[in-house]
């Protein structure tokens, strides 16, 4: 479960930074593209603005499989204030720019990947692949000067012998 | 003594994944104010603190000449892992800046416990 949700994220910052290599973020000093995964991160209060913060909830398991599958849900999460020059009038474009991004990278085929154990250095391969649905955005919400949105994809994996 | 991560490394995925945790160091902050800032509710168990922070210790910390190589304190603080307070890490909720012509003078921060210390 651990290998698919890295392969997803791995994968969806990849797509994310060539759909739009301009959306980047600086995290503790080092500049990056504009997606984290914040249980990876410190835990922190500050939720960065114009950019996707993946959270994991919901875990279901079928077993009635040779291998268990697992659906894993994942919410995305991205905010916005607009740009200051222009008075944040913008911010319902910047969100919508950010809408497109998400689901042209989600979207992208194959909405597969391999899955990748990348706790071992070098990363390893393995046997099953990691595939997820489409992206549903959830309303927006506006918070004092903020327009935020919750996404959610779905993320489908086998649990292979082994793997934790 | 504010905690505060390296920075991180380019590139590098084994942070952006959790896998790798970056080194710490705390500095200290003096002048400060640390007074309690709300009783308990039930909807917050954890206790609030607040910390007032004189901004000439903080533009001692940041800056092209600052000892942490943060570039504002805004960044500083939002970066931070927690201010040490007697032994007890508290964790940044926020950080707010007052200024006067421009230029800060003072930053408020807002502390919690950790929920790991809530009783």
């Amino acid at each position: 479960m651990r290998n698919a949700r890295d392969t997803f994220y791995v994968t969806l910052r990849d797509r994310l930074a060539a759909v739009n290599p301009a959306r980047t973020m600086v995290l503790r000093g080092v500049t990056r593209p504009g997606v984290l995964v914040e249980e990876n991160e410190l835990a922190s209060a500050y939720q960065p603005v114009d950019a996707f913060c993946l959270r994991w909830t919901g875990v279901q398991v079928d077993a009635q499989g040779a291998m268990p599958l697992m659906t894993m849900t994942c919410e995305i999460r991205y905010a916005t204030d607009g740009n200051a020059g222009n008075g944040g009038m913008d911010r319902g474009r910047l969100l919508a720019a950010m809408d497109a991004e998400l689901v042209a990278a989600v979207g992208a085929a194959p909405q597969s990947a391999v899955k990748v154990n990348y706790a071992v250095s070098p990363a390893v391969a393995m046997g099953t692949m990691v595939f997820w649905g489409d992206v549903t955005p959830g309303s927006s919400t506006v918070n004092e000067e903020r327009l935020e949105r919750v996404a959610t994809v779905e993320v489908f994996c086998y649990q292979e012998a082994g793997e934790l | 003594m504010l905690r505060i991560p390296a920075q991180a490394g380019a590139g590098e995925v084994a942070e952006q994944l959790g896998l790798a945790v970056p080194e710490f160091q705390d500095v200290e902050l003096a002048p400060v104010v640390f007074r309690k800032a709300e009783a308990r509710t039930a909807a917050r168990k954890a206790a609030v603190w607040e910390l007032l922070v004189s901004a000439t210790a903080v533009d001692a910390l940041v800056g092209s000449s600052g000892a942490t190589g943060y570039s504002s304190g805004s960044v500083l603080f939002a970066d931070a892992f927690g201010v040490l307070v007697d032994g007890v890490m508290l964790a940044v909720e926020s950080a707010t800046e007052s200024e006067l012509g421009g230029t800060a003078y003072v930053y408020r921060l807002v502390l919690r416990a950790s929920v790991s210390a809530v009783v």
